[in-house]
């Protein structure tokens, strides 16, 4: 697990039984990237009370039970776990399993309808922004709504922007792209992604006691295949291909 | 135990399995749900000697109606409503023996509030989602309860040696909410965007908003005056609260419900209070709301009151269902 350099958290009470911590520093990257470990070290260590946390891309809200515990306590709390120097190999935080994915993905004009003004903006082919999501290996920071990987790691020469006007009924298992972000979208649904490829794979299956094999910190890359080849491969449940201490 | 078939003869517009939600499951993208009502949720299953969390029946609008094939113990909580069994008026609020093959009918008074509830003695039989029979509208989990189906209920319940319209079986401290014509007060602990929105805190104080038809799950839509930030500054997109008072670019008032995600960047001036939620849970079209601010202890003293007087009753209520040989509440539930 990453274990940024973050220093001083922010925390600050939302409502009578959650607070928000977020990292107050300068470059964006470490925001981002420390309040992951933040995350991470905090489920790891979860004091009495905590019902719940909810990821932001910078923040995270802290839910917890009023009649159990105390503000006071959960921000205590939280700021003891954010000073607290890394320690190696100490904490399950460090032991933990990551995951490896290579998700097969479609990219073309129609799975990817987005792909031809992503490369305007970039000046870049369209085949050139595919090999460039091919070669980038994502980071899972966090699952969005319905389980929806959101991952990091986009190598592109710069941030992609949303769409000025969202798209209202996209499909399963579309790739979208925002700033150096790639999600995967699970259920049909409303976005202002950019959308440049699908896999046939199934995401999230709720049928199963649980519905998705990721987790945050797990490691994907996407495999371009043809039509055809993603024809053959079929919806099955995405599976990891590997795995790592 | 015994299976007990309830045949459902009338749905409502929209007729779930319910329960108080989904736990631990947010930091995994999956909003916690469950019954908007959580006080008349755990009320309806304490009421029946069930644990709070047991799954039960959630009715909006229309009538909902079942047929036992065997004696059943119920309760039905929520909005004031017309309940009958066999053609013959009930109480809401209390728990109900329902004879084999009499109709339970249970019509919501909706200009009152949205929604009722129905809890069974014993455990029903429905699919469950990360640990939970709540639907989730967005992961395709409906969770609904079909007309002409028949729900599967595990009971220890053997029935009484009483007859339907004799005094009620029990005098439990049944801590029962108003639902009042006129317009509700809600209470408000401010949060961080009310300083990005001058004068936002006494427009809101001022003002009565309306419940649109635009709401859902999601969150109440309300008609009223509001205010937008001074400045444009890029709000990251990050979780909520339950309650959240969000202002969209629109001229409208959103307050987040137990289904919101994460929030597009728009700025939240107050959460409703921890003892509000169940009232707003109940707030459908029309329904006027007013908001007072309050401090964060003030607002928890008054849900530490509420939590108080459910705990009393499930105190009571077990002693009660002890005293007639029932089970201790189910363990299969949490």
């Amino acid at each position: 697990m990453t274990t940024a350099q973050y220093g001083a958290i922010t925390v600050e009470p939302f409502g009578d039984s959650a607070v928000m911590v977020t990292i107050p520093h300068a470059d964006q990257a470490i925001r981002k990237s420390g309040i992951v470990a933040f995350r991470e070290r905090f489920l790891a260590h979860r004091p009495h009370g905590v019902l719940d946390v909810v990821s932001g891309l910078e923040s995270l809200l802290i839910e917890f039970d009023p009649l159990t515990t105390a503000l006071q306590h959960v921000e205590y709390a939280a700021r003891l776990l954010a000073a607290w120097a890394p320690a190696p190999s100490d904490g399950p935080d460090h032991l933990r399993t990551v995951r490896q994915f290579a998700i097969p993905v479609v990219f073309d004009d129609e799975t990817g309808p987005d792909l031809a003004s992503v490369a305007d903006d970039m000046g870049l082919a369209p085949a050139e922004v595919v090999e460039a999501i091919a070669e980038s290996s994502f980071t899972i920071s966090l699952l969005g709504a319905a389980m929806a990987p959101m991952m990091d790691g986009l190598k592109v020469p710069r941030p992609v922007r949303r769409l000025a006007e969202p798209r209202t009924d996209v499909a399963p298992g579309a790739i979208m792209i925002a700033g150096t972000h790639a999600i995967i979208q699970p259920f049909p649904g409303p976005t202002g992604w950019r959308v440049v490829g699908r896999t046939p794979r199934t995401i999230v299956d709720i049928s199963r006691p649980d519905p998705v094999s990721f987790g945050t910190g797990d490691i994907v890359r996407f495999v371009p295949v043809t039509r055809d080849e993603a024809a053959v491969l079929g919806p099955g449940f995405l599976l990891p291909v590997g795995e790592s201490v | 135990m015994k299976t007990v078939a309830l045949e459902i003869t009338s749905t409502g517009w929209i007729t779930t399995f319910q329960d108080l939600g989904r736990r631990d499951t947010e930091r995994r993208g999956v909003p916690t749900g469950g019954a908007a009502d959580q006080h008349s949720a755990a009320v309806a299953n304490l009421l029946v000697g069930n644990p709070r969390g047991a799954t039960l029946i959630e009715n909006l609008g229309g009538e909902l109606a079942l047929v036992p094939d065997a004696d059943v113990l119920l309760a039905v909580t929520g909005a004031p409503a017309r309940v009958t069994v066999g053609g013959g008026a009930v109480e809401s609020w209390s728990p109900l023996v329902v004879p084999a093959g009499h109709e339970v009918r249970i019509q919501g008074d909706v200009s009152r509030g949205t929604r009722t509830y129905l809890a069974v003695n014993g455990a029903l039989t429905a699919e469950t989602l990360l640990g939970s029979a709540a639907p989730d509208a967005r992961m395709g989990f409906g969770q609904a309860v079909v007309r002409g189906s028949c729900v599967l209920l595990d009971t220890e319940f053997r029935g009484f040696s009483r007859r339907l319209f004799e005094a009620p079986l029990f005098r439990l401290p049944v801590p029962v909410p108003r639902f009042d014509a006129g317009p509700w007060d809600i209470d408000v602990v401010p949060s961080h965007g009310i300083h990005t929105i001058t004068g936002i805190r006494e427009v809101i104080e001022e003002a009565t908003y309306v419940v649109t038809n635009r709401s859902n799950h999601v969150g109440l839509r309300l008609d009223g005056p509001v205010l937008h930030p001074d400045s444009d500054t890029e709000i990251v997109s990050h979780g909520v609260p339950v309650g959240a008072l969000q202002i969209p670019h629109a001229d409208e008032l959103i307050v987040l419900g137990r289904y919101r995600s994460l929030t597009a960047g728009y700025p939240i001036v107050g959460v409703a209070s921890r003892a509000s939620l169940s009232l707003l849970g109940q707030a459908g079209p029309g329904r006027e709301l007013r908001f007072r601010w309050s401090d964060r202890e003030s607002s928890l003293r008054r849900f530490a009151r509420r939590e108080a007087e459910v705990r009393a009753l499930e105190h009571a209520a077990t002693e009660a269902f002890g005293a007639l040989g029932f089970m201790a509440p189910l363990p299969h539930t949490r």
